[in-house]
């Protein structure tokens, strides 16, 4: 970040002294999640989502490309998570060195990418010679916490929504066939992982950031733009319904308890299970828009079971 | 065909979102702040212009891009009442509606209108209005088509985007900011398509002016 | 008064000579034309001077201008003054130690980074950097100036804080004095302070000034009465 936003000691007094009272200033419980909203555009693969007044908007794109020498059978795979000063002006253009951008980008890296949530091997044309590279552009466009879980949903939403126009093989011959000549194929995404990002505040002195036994520290989930200036420390888990953990990421900040860990992952399932669902029905209201000749043309009949 | 609304974004001082057609673009603008000492301008606004595509990224389309919005923004900013500050303006394609390899006349007359609503949603002095569209010439008739599908971009034989700049509320036509035209043309069509742009900017214009309007009565709503 | 008037248009009057430009109007220099630059509703006055007019219009990011009363947040402190930030982003301004009630070269004033100040603006060019004073010059008194201590800080956008700053008869401010004692300093560019005994009024308070910006003089009472409500039902 170039600059920071000014923040006054009074807010941030403030801030503890609510939390210390059980509120938060938008009046969410600690542990909710603000409302998701997933909005897909005309092509595949375009997607906004909203998260409170974060927003972020996803592009899948594909193009054909030569797979790695040492991966012959594996596809192409980007994820570019660039900021520009339209989410706020304390990003700049083009620089993203900053801690709180590289440490975005890895997570959503290592949550989407490393853990294989796209299958790479069906992006394979001819091995070794020919191979679909799938890139997914993040634009940040509001800024109001929680970069990392929404860039997720939306770069997962998008995979989900995202065709890639079919293709023939002959020998060393590829046909790509455009929209309206067949129905283009989806691509295969094998889980759908979640992040979700809790924050630390100590209600004590600065003190018990080094010593940490009390443990008493203020846990928030989905921390608003404001929340996230004044934590003391962050963590995010990965998860997906499969109740497997993806990552978990926790770059300095407050020390913690394994237990404490333990709880938050418990807790982030729960986070995880309602979102993957929201985003599975909104998939399937979206392609039923589009799809509304479908039940004029199915053979399917309606059957008395 | 042209729908807009601002304030979308609250971390910057002004924003559009703005649909033309099927181009789809959003534009921030922050400002008058403090720039960098390498942007600062002695005795004007310095800007910051930044363009991004909706996918890949940014290339030198994008650079071209950002310097032909410099060119119509500059003319008609107030630069004068802002020394040393600076403004950073940053559209975000979201839909091109075009093949980007080829053109970029429909997201640039997007830009620039979405520029210039989110100009005034900030409240950064501006001394004239703007308006801008993107013109084709399809078919062997010369049939001027005014913000052309994608089918009929790819058809044409060529392509214009004119902005012009606008004053007394609109109605009168003060000077023209920008012509950008590439294909096979003749003189005689030039000024065809000169005609109808001036005719389809003013009308572009009239919708930009009820979208500030209506951002105006909401703005005073506790009132 | 609501003339709808945008960027490039023509004041509305029957004369062009002695006309005193307020803000969003500009001159320009070389041929002394003068236009509106600001989109918002054309207001024109009368006065013996002459013809005011200016464009009564919103936006976020304040430019100084002298006389504001504004909330500043102290960034940073040199061997003579103080480094303030009026909004995030802009060019900070200056608050000169000796700008203060009883201020000696011996006496400095004792605020820290951090902390936040309610002052005016005394000297504003475009050109150079603007300065505030937490006191009243004419008379050296304090004047209300200084520190602003606890509380909270509400971000509001410039022509509601004006609203409220100037017009004595908006009914807000009385309207939320229903439900619990408060302190308020309201700054012209766009930052509301705010203090009451109570956590969770003054939480009330921030959320009521945040809604009603959005929602006409009406819905207020409603606004505020829900607020009051959410906070106190919370705790019991």
């Amino acid at each position: 970040m170039a600059k920071d936003i000014d923040i006054s000691s009074s807010e941030a007094k403030f801030l503890i002294d609510s939390l210390k009272q059980g509120f938060r200033f938008d009046s969410r419980g600690f542990e909710e999640f603000r409302d998701v909203g997933i909005e897909f555009g005309k092509d595949f693969g375009d997607v906004t989502v909203t998260v409170g007044r974060t927003k972020v908007h996803c592009r899948i794109s594909c193009s054909i490309a030569q797979p790695y020498e040492d991966r012959p059978f594996e596809g192409l795979f980007y994820i570019s998570t660039e900021s520009s000063p339209m989410a706020g002006p304390q990003f700049e253009n083009g620089n993203n060195t900053g801690e709180d951008e590289v440490l975005c980008s890895r997570i959503i890296e290592k949550a989407v990418r490393r853990s294989g949530a796209l299958d790479v091997e069906g992006l394979c044309i001819v091995a070794g010679s020919k191979c679909w590279a799938v890139r997914a552009d993040v634009h940040f466009l509001n800024c109001d916490g929680g970069f990392i879980d929404v860039s997720c949903i939306a770069v997962m939403c998008g995979l989900l929504h995202f065709r890639k126009p079919d293709v023939t093989v002959a020998g060393e011959q590829i046909t790509v066939h455009s929209l309206d000549e067949r129905e283009p194929v989806p691509l295969g995404v094998l889980h759908i992982p979640i992040c979700v990002t809790f924050s630390f505040f100590n209600p004590e002195d600065a003190e018990e950031n080094i010593k940490g036994d009390l443990n008493n520290e203020i846990c928030l989930i989905d921390a608003t733009l404001k929340e996230e200036l004044l934590r003391d420390g962050t963590l995010t888990v990965t998860l997906n319904k499969n109740r497997e953990v993806v990552q978990v990421s926790k770059a300095g900040g407050l020390p913690m308890d394994a237990l404490m860990l333990m709880d938050c992952c418990h807790k982030a399932y729960k986070i995880t299970e309602t979102l993957t669902d929201q985003i599975t029905s909104e998939l399937k209201r979206d392609a039923d828009s589009r799809n509304q000749f479908a039940a004029m043309l199915s053979s399917e009949n309606a059957r008395v079971s | 065909m042209l729908s807009a609304q601002v304030g979308v974004l609250d971390q910057v001082d002004g924003s559009c979102k703005l649909q033309c057609g099927e181009t789809s673009v959003i534009c921030s603008v922050t400002g008058p702040v403090e720039p960098k000492a390498r942007q600062e301008l002695p005795s004007q606004l310095a800007l910051e212009i930044v363009v991004r595509p909706c996918r890949g990224v940014p290339s030198t389309r994008e650079k071209m891009l950002e310097d032909q919005i410099r060119g119509v923004v500059t003319p008609i900013l107030a630069r004068y009442m802002y020394p040393r500050q600076l403004a950073q303006i940053c559209c975000q394609v979201l839909e091109s509606g075009e093949p980007e390899e080829q053109y970029s006349g429909k997201e640039l007359s997007a830009c620039i209108n979405a520029v210039f609503l989110a100009l005034v949603d900030a409240g950064i002095g501006l001394l004239a209005s703007v308006s801008c569209v993107c013109l084709a010439i399809t078919g062997d008739n010369e049939q001027i088509q005014i913000n052309p599908s994608q089918a009929n971009l790819i058809k044409s034989t060529s392509t214009h985007v004119l902005a012009l700049q606008l004053g007394a509320g609109a109605k009168k036509v003060e000077n023209v900011l920008l012509l950008e035209s590439y294909g096979a043309f003749d003189e005689e069509s030039m000024l065809q398509v000169l005609h109808s742009g001036e005719m389809a900017c003013m009308e572009t214009a009239l919708e930009l002016r009820k979208v500030i309007e209506h951002k105006i009565r909401e703005d005073f709503i506790w009132r | 008064m609501s003339v709808f008037i945008a960027p490039g248009d023509d004041f509305h009057l029957e004369s062009r000579d002695n006309v005193i430009l307020g803000p969003g109007a500009y001159c320009d220099p070389r041929s002394q034309a003068f236009t509106p630059v600001n989109a918002g509703f054309e207001v024109i006055t009368e006065s013996k001077k002459g013809i005011c007019a200016h464009v009564e219009y919103n936006s976020k990011r304040y430019v100084p201008a002298v006389g504001d009363l504004v909330v500043g947040l102290i960034t940073g402190s040199f061997s003579d003054s103080y480094r303030v930030s009026l909004a995030s982003f802009s060019t900070p301004v200056t608050l000169s130690y000796m700008a203060f009630p009883n201020a000696s070269k011996k006496n400095r004033p004792t605020l820290k980074v951090g902390d936040l100040v309610y002052a005016r603006v005394c000297k504003a060019d475009k050109e150079l950097e603007a300065e505030i004073e937490c006191v009243d010059s004419t008379t050296g008194k304090d004047d209300g100036f200084g520190h602003l201590e606890h509380g909270t800080l509400v971000q509001a956008s410039l022509a509601f804080c004006r609203e409220l700053t100037f017009n004595a008869e908006y009914p807000l401010l009385s309207l939320l004095a229903k439900h619990a004692q408060f302190e308020v300093a309201i700054g012209i560019n766009g930052r509301i302070w705010i203090k009451s005994e109570e956590i969770r009024h003054t939480l009330a308070f921030s959320r009521s000034l945040l809604e009603c910006q959005d929602h006409p003089v009406s819905e207020h009472k409603h606004i505020i009465s829900k607020h009051f409500k959410n906070v106190l039902n919370a705790s019991s």
